[in-house]
């Protein structure tokens, strides 16, 4: 069973997810014991909140740079030398 | 020389070595033709040179097994070297020293001989490739400010995921300086911590548009990233080397959306229904454990009442206390349930009322009412609705 305290780092939403469906697949494939049930219930709704976290707060949000506008990386030929092509 | 009834009679030799002085005299050159026929041997290759005319040439075998690209029949090349006069059969050939690919040829083997260094090192294993994550913080794209590309796959970006956060860098996807743009590009963007997924972006053209993606630099920086790159440069038919370098190869700009964020709606429906798995295992679950009390109650009972007047005796006695006995053992299982009941109220009922179900609880505790077991006749039940509650009585009841 995985589980993840609230002293855990926070999980990525693929992590979440995928945790959140183990939990789904456990509780659906029956035999499970109330107690266990009941514990696999309130972390699947911690990883649910955690998906819907990540992704309420995802935002529309575009930046553009130019390539030229970038500083060149260590070892990289300057700009008046070109570079061979290829 | 002979001089036979007034004619000058010359011999074999005496023609071939006038002709052979006259070759003497002639320059190495240039010349640009398709090579034709080509007949590979240790000592000697041999091998035409097609024009709208054809020249036979040779090449000294050694050095032609050092060209870094030999021609295939048909390529294009530029043949360096001088006409010679081959004495024993008269024959004019061309004596080559050097011969480099053009165009396209020169293309092709330029392609294939940094996809066989890639591939020593490699670099195009299948075990390298990364999956993108499910769910990006953001994305980077690399591509062209002018070209289709550009807007295709924003428009498709944002099409799956409204939200999508994209950091766009403009290249020159063409051109000298395109190769080394294209790899500080992809650095800078690796660099940023929250772009966890990186397009690369350039609509189809001919090998000789497509080269800055089968440059070195491209590739090298490509295949040096911590974060996983889908390549869409060109059309279908169109492979290039930072296609097989990258994580993903794509063709359109709708693939590249779809390798590079999840679908919003598909996502939602996802977690709307694991909510309610959860919130139906745990009604499971709870009326399992609720059918084991009762059955374990009242077989106990059972067994004590067989056992003559005096266990009998006790039997009537203890049955009374008994259930409630068991209920109690039962009862922090059960108050745990019922408190994680009450939290599916946050996740699923609205969703599933609004689509036309209903929620049935007990008119006094406001207990959902899972199954018909738990009414008898006469109960008093709360029916919530889309819009509000109904007061109903149970009249009856019949299993499924």
């Amino acid at each position: 069973v995985t589980s993840a305290g609230p002293g855990d780092a926070p999980l990525t939403f693929e992590e979440a997810l995928r945790r959140l469906d183990e939990v789904v697949a456990r509780l659906e494939g029956g035999e499970v014991g109330l107690e266990e049930a009941v514990a696999l219930f309130e972390q699947g709704q911690r990883y649910l909140a955690t998906c819907r976290e990540r992704l309420a707060a995802a935002q529309r949000r575009i930046e553009e740079l130019t390539a030229e506008g970038l500083p060149a990386a260590p070892g990289e030929p300057s700009e008046g030398e070109p570079e061979p092509p290829f | 020389v002979k001089v036979v009834a007034g004619r000058r009679v010359f011999s074999v030799e005496e023609v071939s070595a006038r002709l052979a002085s006259m070759f003497e005299g002639l320059r190495s050159f240039w010349v640009e033709a398709e090579v034709e026929d080509l007949r590979p041997s240790r000592s000697q290759v041999r091998f035409t040179l097609r024009g709208g005319h054809a020249i036979d040439a040779s090449m000294n075998g050694v050095v032609y097994e050092r060209l870094p690209h030999k021609p295939a029949d048909g390529a294009l090349v530029q043949a360096y070297g001088r006409m010679e006069f081959w004495r024993p059969r008269g024959q004019v050939s061309m004596r080559v020293e050097r011969l480099e690919l053009v165009g396209e040829g020169l293309l092709r083997a330029q392609v294939d001989e940094l996809r066989a260094r890639l591939a020593a090192e490699g670099l195009l294993e299948p075990g390298r490739k990364r999956r993108p994550p499910l769910l990006p913080r953001r994305v980077g794209l690399v591509t062209s400010a002018d070209g289709a590309a550009r807007q295709d796959v924003l428009t498709n970006v944002w099409a799956r995921m409204p939200e999508a956060d994209v950091v766009v860098v403009d290249v020159p996807v063409q051109g000298d300086d395109a190769p080394r743009l294209i790899a500080r590009a992809l650095r800078h963007l690796d660099a940023v911590p929250e772009v966890d997924a990186i397009v690369v972006a350039r609509g189809g053209g001919s090998l000789e548009d497509l080269m800055a993606f089968n440059s070195e630099p491209v590739c090298r920086a490509v295949a040096g990233l911590a974060t996983p790159v889908v390549s869409a440069v060109g059309h279908e038919r169109d492979v290039t080397l930072c296609d097989l370098v990258a994580d993903v190869r794509v063709s359109t700009p709708t693939a590249a959306a779809a390798a590079v964020v999840p679908s919003r709606e598909a996502l939602e429906t996802h977690l709307a229904d694991a909510g309610q798995a959860l919130g139906r295992g745990l009604l499971r679950a709870r009326a399992g454990a609720q059918e084991a009390l009762r059955g374990r109650a009242a077989g106990l009972a059972r067994a004590l009442r067989g056992r003559g007047e005096l266990a009998r005796d006790r039997a009537e006695r203890l049955a009374p206390r008994l259930a409630p006995a068991l209920r109690r053992a039962g009862a922090a299982a059960a108050a745990r349930a019922d408190r994680a009941e009450a939290m599916l109220g946050l996740l699923s009922p609205q969703r599933t009322v609004a689509r036309g179900y209903a929620i049935v609880r007990d008119a006094q505790g406001g207990r959902v009412i899972a199954g018909a077991a738990g009414v008898a006749a006469g109960d008093e039940l709360s029916i919530e609705l889309r819009d509000g509650r109904v007061s109903a009585r149970a009249t009856g009841r019949s299993p499924s």
